[in-house]
Order: structure tokens, then C-alpha cells, then sequence
């Protein structure tokens, strides 16, 4: 029953996560602790990212080829994974991004003509 | 694609990686402690365990347990719903089980190379005229083995015999064939004891040499490590013993002995009467021992004397296992097709079935996937049940093929060196499990895209929605029940041709009356003398004519269908009608009135023709219209021997005079029309080249009389040996074996083809007669009569069944014209065939679909309505 309630909760979560991913690394390649510091300063601490979530979306990226992963170090000598992204994760940015657009703007236009009854 | 899977220690090293780092920006950003950074950096972080344990659910293990759990959730839905599951197994089974069978026989028969070393390099002649003659002279064979380079041996054949094994006294009966020297050394076969015989044994007027198998060599010789150089007698002719082949030598058929031919002028070694096979060297192409052959088929014509041109045009080589399978390679072909179109139709059939369920299902699956299902993971599941279904399908499939290809090889007419090897092997197991997994993926596949599309919001909101299949499923169901009609109906015009065929050779004129008729061959011993035969003859004739019941008896050299008997002949004076191949029967004086052939004129032969050589003849209608068109050949002469002016035979004939014309009757083969025949009296100076006699014996229980017969030959002649003794309808029946198997294959296949599709349409239309209750129930509520809706139904059923015959049409029309060669007396596309057989198809359609539209007139809106 856990596994289900994780999976819906990850169901909801996916999408977004995985632009926010994609997006954070089109600066070139960072580690993970890097990409979850990157969203919450560019989102000015308005999203929460729980750093245990990042990870396993992370593999999925991965899996699906989107981003490419190689142990290196970090700025203060620290051995850590950096992910890159892969000409397909780029693609795929671009078609999130325009989705997430158009979902937003079509969440817009409902909320602005029909405002909320209570 | 591969990338090497991640181990989790690496997942828990970059975790620890990202707490470190975070760690010291707390520390160094924020000014916290060691150990205030810590706590916060686990907090923000989350539950370790947790992330660890989605990085092992997304690893191929967890795959694995989802696999498992998904053929057990898949194994609970298969036993809720037995119906569904043992239809669609025994769908399967059926299948899985003639493919594999059929496969196992095109595999032996086609695909296998031949059970002789470097198989590939063994080559069989034959003249290629306007068709290919498969067999060719004694003189051909010595001019091919004295002349060609490109083959490092070269053997002649020429048939089996039973003959009398003669070893110190003790006697039995064994089966030899007479071959050449080189024949064991084309084969590749070397002996376990001794050698193959040379060619010293087979000069004529020379010594006689025998290869024994392993089998006698062990049963009458004890094994003998010293065999060789010892004489053996068969058929009263002394043989020494070369060599012994070991066990598992077969060529055609097996053989006991194989005894060394002599190369003399008799006329069986004049005639196209040998197989030669050759053995072509390493280094040299197929091509060019093909060139070579040309070569030197030509240049024989252009030597040789006339009467030893025989082969007519090219001299044409193929790979033996080509020439063996090229008589079956189309009959093969067919039944694979027909076989395969079979397993698509029951593909179709689960698939179908499958479908239904999954869209009864929709509801089922929405509530998964809101409840986070991935879509993949539901792939996984469909795949894990169709494989469960194939699985079980292709395991009940082996256990039918294993009985089926029993059935079909105890069915095979035809002689081959791999009959006995046809077995259920690892290649035929893979061959089926491949066909299962295939069919599984494709019907998870299927069904998996059925619910793809399913829409998350309005089939949970709707609820009626849920009850109705998807566009994209009922599209896709339609075209799976016009598509079943139209495979069975090309299933069904197959056999519809092929019966036709075999009724319409069953219809044949054999030009003689088979009822109440009795055949038998007495085989003669190879020193028997002519007078000896004659002598034994017409004791034996005396003898049976003397048994209770019996109306006559008469000797001819081949009966009807049994056999070949020919010689050059000529029209006497008329080089220009000349046959290389004139049928030749010597018969007793009332053979005719025994197989009831109708004289049309002149006389039959008298007492005092039979047995005094006498110099007459009667000819048979196709003869005399050949030779005589629009006149009388009674009274004009036939000389045999004589081909285009020149003499052929040793001892030179007298021209015969023409006393009678018969009525013409069927020679070797009932397709082929009756071919140009002479008959000549019996006697004792009558050629007896082809090595036996034929007796037909009218009486009125023909099988009755067959011990009588019997004993009758034995007590004229204690050690004669009887041939083939049976009723003449079973003569008939067994020269139709072959049309008789295939028509029998695809019938059956074609039944099962119309049974399946009656299952599947049926299967199609309950479950979218209960999916549209509803709809059905609103019509009924509205006013449409019950009439009407069985309209609607059965009209949907129509159409569907008209749109599968018209592309079953189509297909069929393309599909029948390979089957040409098979056909007798029906042209492809015959519209007296396939008005019958597309009714049939049809009324199977629409009989489907009539209890399901019964069904639908009896929906009550009330319920109907208040259900959902």
C-alpha cells in the first residue's frame, strides 16, 4: 500500500521535477546537490524540493537517456555525480517546456475568466 | 542502448556525496556546527531508506518481481474466467500444434541437409527437356564417368528388388537394390568392414560383387569380421562380398544387400532407366560442374550411336537434396501456408478474444492508472499474460503436434532417406516457442494499445462510458472478424480445389472396370528361363481359374497403374511415326474380357496366338489415332525396336500385324491421360525385361479369394514369391495417395479454420451485444422493434462478413495460382468452387453472430436502463 501512495505522490510530482532537471542543467553539468540548490535559489526558495526525491527522478532521466551522468569533483574537491544534458534531453526540454506553456496558460485563462465560487 | 545497470552501492555513494556537500555549504553559508549542518541537511533530504528503496524498485530485480507477481495476477484473471481460457488455449494448441508439426516435416524434408558427409557436394543427373528427365542411360553414365573432371565420383542406381538370399542353405527373402561402382564413394559412405566393390564387378559377363548392410550382415551372418571374399547366392546368382556399410546407410528406402549392376546392353540399361548421381570435387562450383555436364552431354549426341541417344536436349545437373525435395517442395510450401494462415486465424481468434476482456477491463485499468499505475507497468502486465497464455498455449501445442505429426508422417505418400528422422527436436521446440512468444507479445501488444487510450476522467466519470469499447478497440475487433473470414475462406477455397481435384480423379476413365478385381505381381527369379515362366504361367492360369468363384483370370506384364513397360516402336515403313516410349503389355488371351476393356475392331488374340510368338498386335485408340488418323490400321504393321528407321533393340522383331484396336486405359499415373499402348500375346519368348508378372483375377468377393490365390501359385511353384496382392480399388486408391493427403491436410485445416472463426465472430459479438446493453435497451425504450435490433446486429455481422470475403477473395485469387501443379481438372479461380465455399463462409459468419443477435432481441430496456 506504501508503494502506491509513494507512486501517486511521484505520478504528480514527475513532470514537473523533470522540466525543473532539465532546465537547471542546460548551464552545463552539476551534481545533484548543485541541481537542488540551483532550483530553490532560481524559484526564490518558493519551491521546496525534498533532496531525497531528486535522486531517484534523476535515474529515470537517465534511463530515458535524457541526461548523462560521470563521477568527477567538485569545486571543493569533493568526488560527486555530474549530470549533463544529452542532445535527447534537450529535445525533450523543449517539448516540457512548450507543454508546461500551454497547460499554464490554458490554467490561466480558466482561472481568469471563471473565478473561484467559494 | 545498453548501458551497464547501476549498482545501488553507487546510488548510496552519490547520497552520501550529496550530504557532504551540503554539509559544508551549511556550514560555511549558514555558520551552523558539524552537527546542526547535519540534522538539516538529512531534513532536507528526506528519508534515505526511502530514496534507496525507489532506486532499487526502479532496478531490473524489482522488474523481476513484478514480472512474477504479474504471471500470478495474470494466472488468478485466467482461472476466474475459464471459459475465455480453455477456448483460447485450445485456440492456441491447435495452432502451435500443426505448425510445428508441418514445420517438422518441411524441416526434414526441405531444410535438413541429407544424412551423407558434405552433402551439399553430391549432384543428381537428369536430361533437361521441355521437363526434366530424371534418370539416364547405361551408355550416358559410363561416357559422363569416363569423361567428366569435376567430380571425384560418380554412381549409378537403378531400383529395388526382393530376391532370394541364398547362404549355405539357409534362404530368406531380402531387399536389394542394383548399383554401380562409385555409387558408395558419391554417397561419401565408408565401410566398417571392407570396401565398396570396384569396377571389375560390374563388366559384363564378369564376377558379381554385394555391400551388405549392417542389419543383415549382423542377422544372417553373425556379425563376421570375415566376410569378405565370401560368396553369397541371391536369386541363384553367386556374389562375393566386398564390404559392409554401417549402420543408419540409407539411400531411398533401405536395403538389405546392394548388388553390383553389370553394364551390359540389356534394354533396362539402354533406357533412361538409372539415377546417377555424382560427387563433385572440392574447389569446383556448383557452376561449373553444371557447365562441364553440358559439355559432355552434347558431345555424347554428337558421338554416340543412335540407338544409345536416348536423353533428349541438355544434360542438367541439381543438388541432390534440391532434386529429392523438388517434388515436394511445393505441396510443402502449401501446407505451410495453409498451416500458417490456420495459426493466424487462431492468433486472430485469442487476440480477439483478448481484446474483448481488456475492454471489459477498461474500468478496472483507470482506476490503476489514477491510482498511479505507470503505463508501462501495465504493458508489463499485458505481456506477462499473453506470454502466460502463449506459454501454456505452445506446451498443450507440442503435445498435439506430437500426435499430429504421428498422423501426418503414417499419411506421407512419398519415399525419402529422412523419414525415419522426423522427430519433435530442440530446432522444432524453438520453432514453436518462438511462434508462441510472438503470438503473446503481439496479443499483449494488442490489447495493451487498447488501453492506451483509455481516458482517465470521463471513463471514471462516466461510468457508461467505461462499458463501451474505445473507438480504436472496436475498429480493431471489426477488422479481426472480417479478417478471420477472410483467411478462412482462402483455407476453405484451397481444400474446396483440392477435393475437387481428387473427386475429379477419382472420376477418371480408367478405361477398364476395377470392381470385383483381384491383382497380384509374381516377381520372377533372376535365373528363371522363358520357358520356365511360360510353363509356371499357364499352370498357375489353370490352377486359379479352377477356384470356386472365380470368373477369369488373365496375365498381363504391368497392369493399370501399376507400373511402366516400354520400347522404341515404329509404324512399319514410317520412320516419321515413330515413340521412344511405346507402352508395352504382353497379355493372355482373355485379359481383355477380364478387365472389361471394349474391343472398338478387328479381333482379340486366339489360343493359337498365345504361346506360338505369333507375329500380331493390337493397339489401344490413342495408337491408332496417333499413327492412323481416319484410317484402318488393321491389317498394317508395328515393328518394335525400330525408332525413326533405325533398329534399337539386340534381337531385331518382325514386323506385327494389327489384328484389334481396344480401348484405351490408363497407364503408370491416373492424371495423365492413356498413353499410345501395344499389346502383343503372351508366350514364351515374350520380353520379360520388366522382371515380373501382373495377374487380374475377376471374382465376385475379389478379397475373398486371396488365400485360395495363394495357394494356388504356391502349389505350382513352391518358392515363387507374391507381390502387392490386393483388390484393384485399392490399386486405384493407393495411386491417389498423394492428392488424397494433401486434400486431406487442407480440409482438415480448413474445417478448423471455420470452426475457430465461428468461435471467434461468436466470441466478438456476445461481448459487443453485453458491452451495448445499454444503447440496445435506449433503441428498445425508443421504439425500435425487436426485429430491428436483430437488424442492427446481424446487419453489422453481414457487412463485416462481406468486407472478410471480399479481401479473402482477393487474397485467394493470388494465393490459388501457386497451387496450380496440385490442381486436376479445376482451373483456379473456378466460380463453381467458390460460389459454394463463400456461401459457406458467410452462413458460418452470420450463424456466429445469430445467437448473440437472439440475445440482443431480448434485452429489457427496464433493466437495461436501470443497470448502470
Amino acid at each position: 500500500m506504501s508503494t502506491q501512495e509513494q507512486n501517486e505522490k511521484l505520478e504528480l510530482l514527475q513532470g514537473t521535477l523533470d522540466l525543473l532537471i532539465l532546465r537547471t542543467l542546460i548551464f552545463g553539468p552539476q551534481h545533484g546537490q548543485g541541481i537542488a540548490r540551483a532550483i530553490q535559489q532560481t524559484s526564490e526558495q518558493e519551491l521546496l524540493v525534498e533532496h531525497g526525491a531528486l535522486y531517484p527522478a534523476l535515474q529515470r532521466l537517465e534511463e530515458r537517456g535524457w541526461i548523462s551522468a560521470k563521477w568527477g569533483t567538485s569545486s571543493n574537491n569533493r568526488k560527486a555525480r555530474f549530470y549533463s544534458l544529452t542532445a535527447g534531453g534537450r529535445k525533450q526540454l523543449v517539448r516540457e517546456t512548450t507543454k508546461w506553456n500551454r497547460l499554464s496558460q490554458a490554467i490561466a485563462r480558466i482561472l481568469g475568466n471563471e473565478p473561484a465560487e467559494g | 542502448m545498453f548501458r551497464r545497470k547501476r549498482k545501488s552501492e553507487d546510488f548510496g555513494a552519490e547520497i552520501e556525496a550529496h550530504l557532504a556537500l551540503e554539509i559544508e555549504r551549511l556550514q560555511r553559508e549558514q555558520g551552523l556546527t558539524q552537527e546542526e549542518a547535519r540534522a538539516a541537511a538529512h531534513r532536507a533530504f528526506g528519508n534515505v531508506t526511502r530514496a534507496q528503496e525507489r532506486f532499487y524498485e526502479a532496478g531490473r530485480w524489482m522488474w523481476w518481481e513484478h514480472f512474477w507477481q504479474d504471471l500470478r495476477f495474470g494466472g488468478r484473471l485466467l482461472r476466474k474466467s475459464p471459459g475465455f481460457t480453455i477456448v483460447a488455449i485450445l485456440t492456441l494448441a491447435l495452432g502451435i500444434g500443426a505448425n510445428t508439426a508441418i514445420f517438422t516435416l518441411v524441416d526434414g524434408i526441405v531444410l535438413r541437409p541429407l544424412p551423407y558427409p558434405d552433402s551439399e557436394r553430391i549432384v543428381h543427373f537428369g536430361w533437361m527437356d521441355k521437363t526434366l528427365i530424371p534418370n539416364l542411360s547405361i551408355p550416358e553414365f559410363e561416357f559422363l564417368r569416363d569423361h567428366a573432371k569435376s567430380f571425384s565420383a560418380l554412381g549409378g542406381f537403378q531400383g529395388y528388388g526382393t530376391r532370394q538370399l541364398n547362404d549355405r542353405g539357409r534362404k530368406r527373402w531380402i531387399t536389394a537394390a542394383d548399383v554401380t561402382d562409385g555409387f558408395f564413394e558419391t554417397m561419401g559412405v565408408n565401410m566398417q568392414v571392407g570396401r565398396p566393390f570396384e569396377r571389375a564387378f560390374t563388366r559384363p559377363g564378369g564376377a558379381y560383387g554385394a555391400v551388405l548392410a549392417d542389419s543383415l550382415w549382423r542377422s544372417a551372418f553373425g556379425a563376421d569380421p570375415n566376410i569378405v571374399g565370401r560368396q553369397i547366392i541371391l536369386d541363384g546368382q553367386s556374389y562375393t562380398v566386398t564390404g559392409v556399410l554401417p549402420p543408419g546407410f540409407t539411400y531411398l528406402a533401405p536395403a538389405d544387400a546392394y548388388a553390383s549392376l553389370h553394364t551390359d546392353k540389356n534394354p533396362g540399361n539402354g533406357g533412361l532407366n538409372t539415377d546417377v548421381m555424382g560427387r563433385f570435387r572440392r574447389g569446383v562450383s556448383l557452376a561449373e560442374a553444371q557447365a562441364e555436364a553440358r559439355l559432355l552431354g552434347a558431345e555424347f549426341f554428337a558421338q554416340a550411336p543412335v540407338e544409345e541417344r536416348q536423353g533428349a536436349g541438355v544434360l542438367h545437373l541439381d543438388r541432390y537434396r534440391e532434386y529429392l525435395a523438388s517434388d515436394y517442395r511445393t505441396n510443402l510450401l502449401i501446407l505451410l501456408s495453409a498451416v500458417g494462415l490456420l495459426l493466424l486465424i487462431a492468433c486472430a481468434n485469442v487476440a480477439s478474444l483478448l481484446l474483448a476482456r481488456a475492454t471489459a477491463r477498461q474500468k478496472e485499468i483507470s482506476i490503476r492508472l489514477a491510482l498511479g499505475a505507470g503505463r508501462g507497468r501495465l504493458l508489463e502486465q499485458f505481456l506477462a499474460e499473453g506470454l502466460l497464455l502463449g506459454g501454456i498455449g505452445a506446451a498443450a501445442g507440442l503435445a498435439t503436434a506430437g500426435a499430429s505429426l504421428r498422423v501426418f508422417v503414417a499419411a506421407i505418400p512419398w519415399d525419402l532417406p529422412s523419414m525415419d528422422r522426423f522427430g519433435l527436436d530442440g530446432r522444432v521446440l524453438l520453432f514453436t516457442s518462438l511462434v508462441a512468444i510472438v503470438a503473446s507479445v503481439a496479443f499483449g501488444l494488442a490489447s495493451f494499445f487498447q488501453t492506451r487510450k483509455v481516458d482517465l476522467n470521463s471513463t471514471l466519470k462516466e461510468g457508461r462510458s467505461a462499458a463501451e469499447p474505445g473507438r480504436g478497440g472496436a475498429r480493431l475487433l471489426n477488422a479481426l472478424v472480417a479478417g478471420e473470414v477472410a483467411i478462412s475462406l482462402v483455407l476453405a477455397l484451397g481444400a474446396g480445389l483440392l477435393v475437387e481435384s481428387l473427386y475429379n480423379l477419382y472420376q477418371q476413365d480408367l478405361g477398364f472396370n476395377p470392381a470385383h478385381l483381384m491383382v497380384m505381381q509374381t516377381p520372377f527369379a533372376a535365373n528363371a528361363s522363358g520357358a520356365g515362366i511360360w510353363n509356371f504361367e499357364r499352370e498357375a492360369l489353370a490352377r486359379i481359374q479352377a477356384i470356386p468363384g472365380v470368373q477369369s483370370v488373365a496375365i498381363v506384364s504391368v497392369a493399370p497403374l501399376h507400373g511402366r513397360m516400354n520400347l522404341p516402336a515404329q509404324r512399319d515403313g514410317h520412320p516419321e511415326d515413330s515413340i521412344g516410349g511405346t507402352e508395352l503389355r504382353t497379355i493372355s488371351s482373355n485379359y481383355f474380357s477380364t478387365m472389361e476393356i471394349p474391343f472398338l475392331r478387328g479381333r482379340g488374340f486366339e489360343q493359337s496366338d498365345i504361346g506360338a510368338s505369333a507375329p500380331v498386335a493390337i493397339i489401344n485408340e490413342t495408337l491408332a489415332r496417333d499413327w492412323w488418323p481416319g484410317q484402318n490400321p488393321i491389317g498394317d504393321h508395328v515393328v518394335l525396336g525400330e525408332y525413326q528407321g533405325r533398329q534399337y533393340i539386340q534381337i531385331p522383331q518382325a514386323a506385327r500385324e494389327i489384328i484389334g484396336i481396344v480401348a484405351d486405359t490408363k497407364g503408370m499415373l491416373l492424371d495423365r491421360p492413356a498413353p499410345p499402348m501395344i499389346y502383343l500375346p503372351m508366350s514364351e519368348g515374350s520380353f520379360t525385361f520388366n522382371g515380373s508378372t501382373d495377374w487380374v483375377v475377376r471374382a465376385g468377393a475379389p478379397a475373398g479369394i486371396a488365400p485360395a490365390l495363394r495357394k494356388a501359385i504356391a502349389d505350382v511353384a513352391p518358392e515363387q514369391r507374391i507381390l502387392d496382392l490386393q483388390p484393384m480399388r485399392q490399386l486405384v486408391s493407393g495411386s491417389v495417395a498423394q492428392p488424397n493427403f494433401e486434400a486431406l491436410l487442407v480440409s482438415t485445416f480448413g474445417s478448423l479454420a471455420l470452426i475457430l472463426t465461428l468461435v471467434g465472430v461468436y466470441g466478438v459479438f456476445s461481448f459487443q451485444v453485453a458491452q451495448r446493453r445499454h444503447e440496445i435497451g435506449m433503441r428498445v425504450a425508443l421504439g425500435a422493434s425487436p426485429r430491428q435490433i436483430w437488424r442492427l446486429i446481424i446487419g453489422k455481422a453481414a457487412a463485416l462478413a462481406a468486407a472478410g470475403v471480399l479481401m479473402g477473395l482477393l487474397a485467394a485469387l493470388g494465393l490459388t495460382r501457386l497451387m496450380k501443379s496440385l490442381l486436376f481438372g479445376v482451373q483456379p479461380a473456378d466460380l463453381a468452387t467458390l460460389a459454394p465455399l463463400v456461401i459457406l463462409v458467410m452462413v458460418v459468419a452470420l450463424l456466429a453472430a445469430y445467437v448473440p443477435a437472439r440475445r440482443a432481441m431480448k434485452v429489457d430496456p427496464m433493466v437495461a436502463l436501470r443497470h448502470e
